[in-house]
């Protein structure tokens, strides 16, 4: 297994509860929904790099920055042109706000997925007396994300050996084929990895009905308060001109 | 994978929902809403398409839920992966997550009708739940000068004005009805690959 993949925060400078990272996931959501404004995004994309390099991943933190400055720059580039074409205007400018406006999310998630290890992120939710039938679902949700990725990725490759390749023009002219060939193999070796999962929390006694204790220390610091109020803020000054632009636009 | 069989069968009898089961209810939430996204997102590029998203997400998606529903075998499968899906997608507009969730809900109702172990009961179930994939358009029926503000920022005017000019009063009917078309394709295909793969290999 790939540690790095599944998430530590072992060289992080500062603790972030994982009630924290999953507020600004939620934050993320409402951000990118309720308010379309760039500057909003920007503000919030910036914020979650600096998180980033808090907890330790200076290189994804600067990855990202360097690809958000990029699609910026493009963007930019693309709102003062009016020369070309309509129809490569329409694809690039999609895909540049597909991009920006999907960034806080998906810088999020990274956020949750790497730097949180399952046990502390069941330790949290837990302290917060919600129910297990509840929380399980929603730490195999967020454990399992990288796995898809991991497995469809699998599948890709050893199916390009018996040369499937999976490609647009393949998916238009043989619908079945694609779906037999890609999802099938894809939800076996899931479900391989699905009962190994079960297999590893039965044996950590997850099955009872007594209340689990934890080694993971839980407790929301001076840090977790500051990133929480500063997460308000934002999310409360994007959204009230968001709707200021939209009464502009109307 | 015969030697696994064991260890897969909770036992039907049993009717709590075990750790085990909410295991693979969240990761086939997982699998689901990957899946569901990233066809939407390759087709959302097309005005034309997007609206069509409910038939396809229903045809790609079907198998599963199907191989979910039937891995479980209790109340709560459909559930779970009907609250992840809610959240996740129709998050943007409050009304339209408490439909989804609430198609989830009536998709469990048919399955208890079914008392788990009717293979027609499973099958009808996904034709309801699919109906949550017309959850993230509600934005577009009830909230539409808002949704329209936001496409043009999001994608440009041209876009914004072409989902505009397709989003009539009729939208919502024929999308329900593409959700149902989509979700009973998905299901015969689902059927079909379940048993050819996954009843031999013994895993449902």
């Amino acid at each position: 297994m790939d540690l790095i993949f599944y998430g530590e925060d072992d060289n992080s400078l500062v603790k972030i509860d994982p009630r924290t990272k999953f507020l600004i996931f939620i934050g993320s959501g409402i951000m990118c929904f309720a308010s379309y404004s760039d500057l909003g995004v920007i503000i919030y994309s910036v914020l979650l790099c600096i998180i980033f390099v808090l907890c330790g991943k200076k290189f994804t933190a600067l990855k990202s920055a360097l690809l958000l400055g990029v699609m910026l720059y493009l963007r930019m580039v693309l709102k003062n042109s009016q020369g070309a074409p309509s129809v490569i205007l329409l694809l690039v400018t999609a895909l540049s706000t597909v991009f920006m406006f999907g960034f806080p999310t998906v810088m999020s998630l990274l956020l949750i997925i790497k730097t949180t290890k399952i046990s502390q992120f069941l330790a949290a939710f837990q302290a917060m007396h919600l129910p297990v039938k509840l929380i399980i679902p929603i730490a195999v949700f967020f454990r399992f994300l990288p796995t898809v990725a991991e497995e469809w990725n699998g599948v890709r490759k050893a199916m390009a050996f018996r040369g499937i390749i999976i490609s647009p023009v393949q998916i238009i002219c043989h619908p079945w084929r694609t779906i037999e060939y890609m999802l099938i193999p894809m939800l076996f070796s899931s479900i391989s990895v699905m009962e190994e999962l079960a297999a590893a929390t039965m044996a950590r006694g997850m099955d009872t009905d007594i209340k689990r204790s934890s080694y993971e220390k839980v407790k929301f610091s001076v840090v977790d308060y500051i990133l929480v109020a500063i997460l308000i803020g934002i999310i409360v000054f994007t959204t009230i001109i968001g709707h200021a632009a939209k009464g502009g636009l109307m | 994978m015969a030697k696994k069989e064991n260890l897969n069968t909770t036992g039907k009898s049993d009717k709590k929902l075990r750790v085990k089961d909410l295991i693979f209810a969240g990761a086939f939430g997982a699998i689901y809403i990957v899946v569901m996204l990233v066809a939407v997102m390759a087709l959302g590029m097309v005005p034309i398409l997007y609206i069509l998203t409910p038939l396809f997400v229903g045809i790609v998606c079907a198998t599963i839920y199907e191989l979910c529903v039937l891995k479980v075998h209790k109340f709560g499968a459909a559930l779970i992966l009907g609250i992840l899906f809610a959240v996740t997608s129709s998050s943007a507009y409050l009304p339209g997550m408490f439909l989804a969730i609430l198609a989830a809900i009536l998709a469990e109702l048919v399955l208890l009708a079914g008392k788990y172990k009717s293979k027609m009961m499973f099958l009808i179930s996904y034709l309801v739940f699919n109906l949550n994939m017309v959850c993230p358009f509600t934005n577009l029926y009830f909230n539409r000068s808002k949704f329209i503000a936001m496409a043009t920022e999001y994608y440009g005017k041209e876009y914004a004005e072409s989902v505009a000019a397709l989003a009539t009063g009729w939208l919502p009917f024929l999308q329900i009805g593409l959700a149902l078309v989509g979700a009973l394709i998905g299901v015969i295909i689902a059927s079909a690959l379940i048993k050819k793969h996954f009843e031999k290999a013994g895993i449902v």
